[in-house]
């Protein structure tokens, strides 16, 4: 029968990339879960001692850590559908027929975004969103917005960085998904309807669920994991203002060295990840 | 060993020294260093213009010693990170940089060597002209000194300054700075702040800008101090709250989004002319009286830091070096000979010139540096007498000035009251103290 | 008429959507060429006397230039060990029948998803135990912790849609797994080969927090260089945006050059 081989060549083929990542992904997180146990903190290693599950209860009741989470999925629900929107949009005008160089350019420039450092968008932001200098006030008309120091425009900032960068993305995958469909179907649909939202809502929309699922899936780990652009940016601030669960583990674990502490709250925040990534990929991506 | 013996031991040689110096034959750096040319010592530096100024003397002594210097550069809030896990590593570090918050962590981890011990180990390489006493005593002991060790040699030294702009201020009447804090907010702050122009400016960034040069700067003036004979918080004492209310009160007369302004910000508005005063470190001034990268180098003056109801209680911050323990003999001993030297009486002056900020008394005696370096009166006084506890240094402080820097962030945008923030910052930080041992007895109550 | 404007409201669309992706990196380039104080004038400016002094002064006097040939090294050496790793697992994965298999699929793209925060603590006190720190070996290999996720995403898909038809005639002869692999499959799966490829370049390429908690000088990524520049007492505006497009110009040709396969291998995963 198809796909039957040996237990030998199974293992043959999948060990090396098993080894590899239990290396690097398994067994740092047994280290992760034992100091989460304990009382760990860099700079008092004379002191390390077991303290149960003091850590995760500490996490736990810790307002601070889940604002920090709230924060986070907040981001999420406000990017997310500014990305799907304009996306959507922009694979709907690149879809179109004519204009071909146009188009050939605009597809062009939106990989552009994707690939940059992350970390350099927030260098960026830093120089263009400046109060004074920034030419992003200077293009609203010599505005006096103050966008780093004022924490509702701290977090508008990180918002537009974000859409800035990751529309292309879903932009591209939805351009994809509309030329999947088949020409003479949509052709034949036009002819029926002069509603473009009909014939997306009734023709195109199916092809385009796989990439929505897919888009989903990775905006929100990314967003879960988004630390280098926020913390080039605002490093969180003001305040506490866009200070997402990334960014203040690290602060916990790296300047305030309580590593045990950091590492329950990493182990919850794979907990919550990991259940997401089960939901998402379980429901929506049966295949495989 | 003690250290007054070897003081004392290190004075005598040093009168013997002067003699034979005379004829050529004395101590000699480089003789010194000759069992340890070819050594490389590992020390960080940070992005400031005390270090800049080492940098562009090293070569001297790299060629009279051998020894390789190989500096890595950091910003502030990235040293203490990047020092805390290349000790805990047993990385390469042969240098420590210690800010004055950090010799409680570093001395208690040993990760530093206390001097006398260094000194023991290799008494050939002690400069007989090392003269510690010559050092300011508030500065020696409170940037390199740990429950009456000697650790450090204070390298890049600072006192919190008022930077004022001459010309701003004279344009809107006053013919002087403010003496006192209320002066400045209730006089000068509506007369300098208009037309996109401001009075004051207090960089209060949530880094150890928002614990040292904003909280810790309003607290003790007017009497407050985070902790008080007990260890447990004091910020919630009348006093603590009257500074950190006055902070509130000050805000109107500081540019929008102050709590996103680190020192560079605040030290570029007002090279730019856009800010009147500020109060910042001594380290800045090279910065802002360069024309290279200050429009208003011409107006600026400095003074020291206005007055509250409880005196003059100028910020304190500062580095000093020791010797790592993790580095080897050789390291070691180099280290040691790289600190003795950049610290030194002989080197002070051309350190002053290329803009560092010495912390030897000798280096201020000359008038006429004191003409081209008009921070030098009012430093001067400020080390007279100052609080060394200004932050606590204990082991302590890295976790506690997360605490502070976070509410006290969200106490200046309005999220908290300064009385719920304190009380936030307090509880926090007694379970901190609490966690440490401080209350059960089993540590001593130093800071 | 209707369509006139149509047609001309479409070129407004398309030329503003250039516009927004490219101004960044115009304005990027052109803050690197300005001085201190030209970099400090309000309003900005937009016509000025341009100098290369800040590059200059990056590559050659901060040390850009290694980090820069640090992150090319590591991001090559990770890519090259992903695919090794991760090609035989996909093609285990798209071929062969075994128990768990939907799990381990399941546990290799979960990887893509945990935040490196979460390995970043662990990972620094393990590589402290075995004195890895500041190497580049480290940086190789917990690059895998993303990398191989995208290749074994990516490839499993291509080798799925590779016909059994064709390597039949092989298995009859008595060829082993292995040679059908790389003998018949791995060729026809080149294109996804090369899209995992190029994802996990730039992914490594792009890496700050690893770099920055895991090295210090010598494997210092040009990243975390780019990001030591700030917060020093005066935050030399021109120099960082020159670094910055040290780091960017370099990924953004390739991507362009390999926009097709990008665009593909982006596709690939999700939609189909």
């Amino acid at each position: 029968m198809r796909g039957q081989v040996s237990r030998r060549t199974v293992i043959g083929f999948i060990a090396p990339a098993v080894f590899g990542l239990a290396i690097v992904g398994i067994a740092p997180l047994l280290y992760a879960a034992w100091t989460s146990l304990h009382f760990f903190n860099l700079i008092k290693l004379k002191q390390v001692k077991f303290i149960g599950l003091e850590n995760y209860w500490t996490v736990l009741t810790d307002e601070v850590f889940w604002q920090a989470m709230g924060r986070t999925f907040f981001l999420l629900c406000t990017a997310l559908p500014l990305q799907l929107a304009l996306g959507l949009g922009i694979a709907l005008v690149l879809h179109k027929p004519g204009l071909t160089i146009l188009k050939t350019l605009a597809r062009l420039s939106l990989v552009l975004p994707m690939a940059t450092t992350y970390a350099v968008v927030g260098l960026l932001g830093q120089v263009m969103f400046n109060q004074k200098f920034g030419v992003i006030n200077q293009m609203l008309g010599g505005a006096n917005i103050n966008w780093i120091g004022d924490p509702t425009n701290a977090f508008a900032m990180i918002i537009f960085w974000d859409v800035w960068q990751w529309t292309p993305f879903v932009a591209l995958v939805l351009l994809a998904g509309l030329t999947m469909v088949p020409g003479e179907v949509e052709e034949a649909a036009r002819l029926e309807t002069k509603s473009w939202w009909t014939v997306l809502r009734y023709v195109q929309l199916p092809f385009l669920l796989p990439g929505l699922v897919a888009v989903l899936i990775l905006r929100t780990a990314d967003t879960l994991k988004l630390f280098d652009m926020v913390f080039t940016l605002t490093r969180g601030g003001p305040g506490a203002a866009t200070e997402f669960i990334s960014l203040m583990i690290q602060r916990v674990g790296f300047r305030g060295f309580d590593q045990g502490l950091a590492s329950a709250q990493a182990i919850i925040l794979l907990i919550i990840t990991i259940i997401l990534a089960q939901i998402y990929i379980r429901v929506f991506y049966k295949e495989v | 060993m003690s250290i007054r013996k070897l003081l004392c031991s290190v004075a005598l040689s040093g009168v013997m020294a002067t003699g034979a110096l005379a004829e050529g034959h004395g101590w000699s750096l480089a003789k010194a260093a000759e069992p340890y040319a070819g050594t490389t010592v590992d020390v960080v530096f940070l992005l400031r213009p005390g270090y800049e100024a080492i940098e562009a003397m090293l070569p001297a002594f790299e060629e009279e010693t051998g020894i390789k210097v190989n500096v890595i550069k950091h910003p502030y809030e990235n040293a203490l990170g990047e020092q805390v896990r290349d000790f805990v590593a047993g990385g390469d570090l042969d240098v420590v940089l210690i800010d004055l918050v950090w010799i409680g962590n570093f001395a208690e981890n040993d990760w530093a060597l206390p001097l006398a011990d260094v000194q023991a180990k290799f008494p050939d390489i002690v400069d007989p002209d090392l003269d510690i006493d010559d050092f300011f005593p508030l500065v020696l002991n409170a940037f390199g000194s740990w429950n009456g060790t000697t650790y450090g040699l204070p390298v890049d030294n600072y006192s919190g300054l008022m930077f004022y702009n001459r010309c701003m201020l004279e344009e809107a009447g006053f013919d002087g700075p403010p003496e006192t804090w209320t002066e400045l907010k209730d006089e000068y702050g509506p007369a300098l702040t208009k037309d996109g122009k401001y009075a004051f400016a207090l960089q209060s960034k949530r880094n150890e800008t928002q614990s040292a040069d904003s909280f810790a700067r309003m607290i003790w003036p007017f009497g407050g101090s985070f902790l008080d004979a007990d260890f447990k918080s004091n910020l919630n004492s009348p006093e603590s709250q009257a500074g950190l209310q006055f902070r509130q009160d000050l805000m109107q007369y500081m540019p929008d989004g102050i709590v996103a302004y680190d020192h560079a910000e605040v030290v570029n508005g007002f090279a730019q002319g856009d800010i009147a005063m500020i109060t910042e470190w001594s380290a800045f001034y090279s910065s802002v009286v360069s024309p290279e990268t200050s429009k208003v180098a011409d107006c600026v003056e400095i003074a020291p830091e206005p007055k509250g109801p409880a005196g003059r209680k100028p910020a304190l911050g500062g580095f000093s070096m020791a010797v790592a323990s993790q580095a080897d003999e050789a390291e070691q001993a180099a280290a040691y000979l790289f600190i003795q030297w950049a610290t030194s009486k002989a080197n002070a002056v051309e350190y002053v010139e290329r803009g560092g900020v010495s912390a030897r008394q000798s280096a201020y005696e000359d008038p006429a540096l004191a003409e081209t370096f008009k921070y030098i009166p009012a430093l001067v006084e400020s080390w007279q007498d100052g609080v060394p506890e200004f932050r606590p240094r204990f082991a302590e402080w890295p976790e506690i000035t997360e605490i502070v820097q976070e509410w006290g962030t969200k106490m200046m945008l309005g999220e908290v009251t300064t009385e719920e923030g304190a009380q936030e910052i307090g509880t926090r930080m007694e379970a901190v103290l609490d966690d440490a041992g401080y209350y059960s007895g089993d540590k001593p109550l130093a800071q | 008429m209707n369509t006139t404007r149509s047609l001309a409201s479409q070129i407004l669309l398309l030329f503003v959507i250039i516009a927004v992706c490219v101004f960044p990196f115009y304005w990027m380039v052109t803050t690197s060429l300005k001085t201190q104080i030209v970099a400090l004038e309000a309003p900005p400016v937009w016509i000025f006397e341009p100098t290369l002094n800040n590059y200059r002064e990056a590559l050659f006097e901060d040390g850009v230039l290694r980090t820069l040939i640090n992150s090319l090294i590591i991001a090559i050496s990770t890519t090259v060990l992903a695919i090794v790793l991760g090609v035989p697992a996909a093609f285990a994965l798209a071929r062969f029948e075994f128990r768990g298999k939907k799990d381990l699929w399941f546990w290799f793209i979960t990887n893509r998803m945990v935040s490196p925060i979460v390995l970043a603590l662990p990972f620094f006190l393990i590589a402290r135990n075995l004195g890895m720190l500041d190497k580049h070996i480290t940086l190789i290999l917990i690059y895998l912790t993303f990398n191989l996720p995208i290749v074994i995403w990516i490839v499993t898909d291509q080798f799925r849609g590779i016909p059994y038809d064709l390597d039949e005639a092989a298995r009859l002869e008595g060829a082993s797994q292995f040679t059908i692999m790389r003998k018949i499959c791995l060729p026809l799966a080149m294109p996804g080969v090369a899209v995992s490829a190029i994802f996990s370049f730039i992914f490594s390429w792009n890496e700050l927090m690893f770099g920055l908690i895991l090295t210090r000088s010598e494997a210092k990524t040009a990243p975390a260089m780019a990001v030591s520049f700030m917060e020093g007492y005066n935050l030399p505006y021109g120099k960082i945006m020159a670094t910055s497009t040290l780091i960017v110009i370099p990924v953004l040709i390739f991507a362009l050059l390999a926009s097709k396969q990008l665009v593909r291998g982006l596709t690939m995963g999700a939609v189909k």
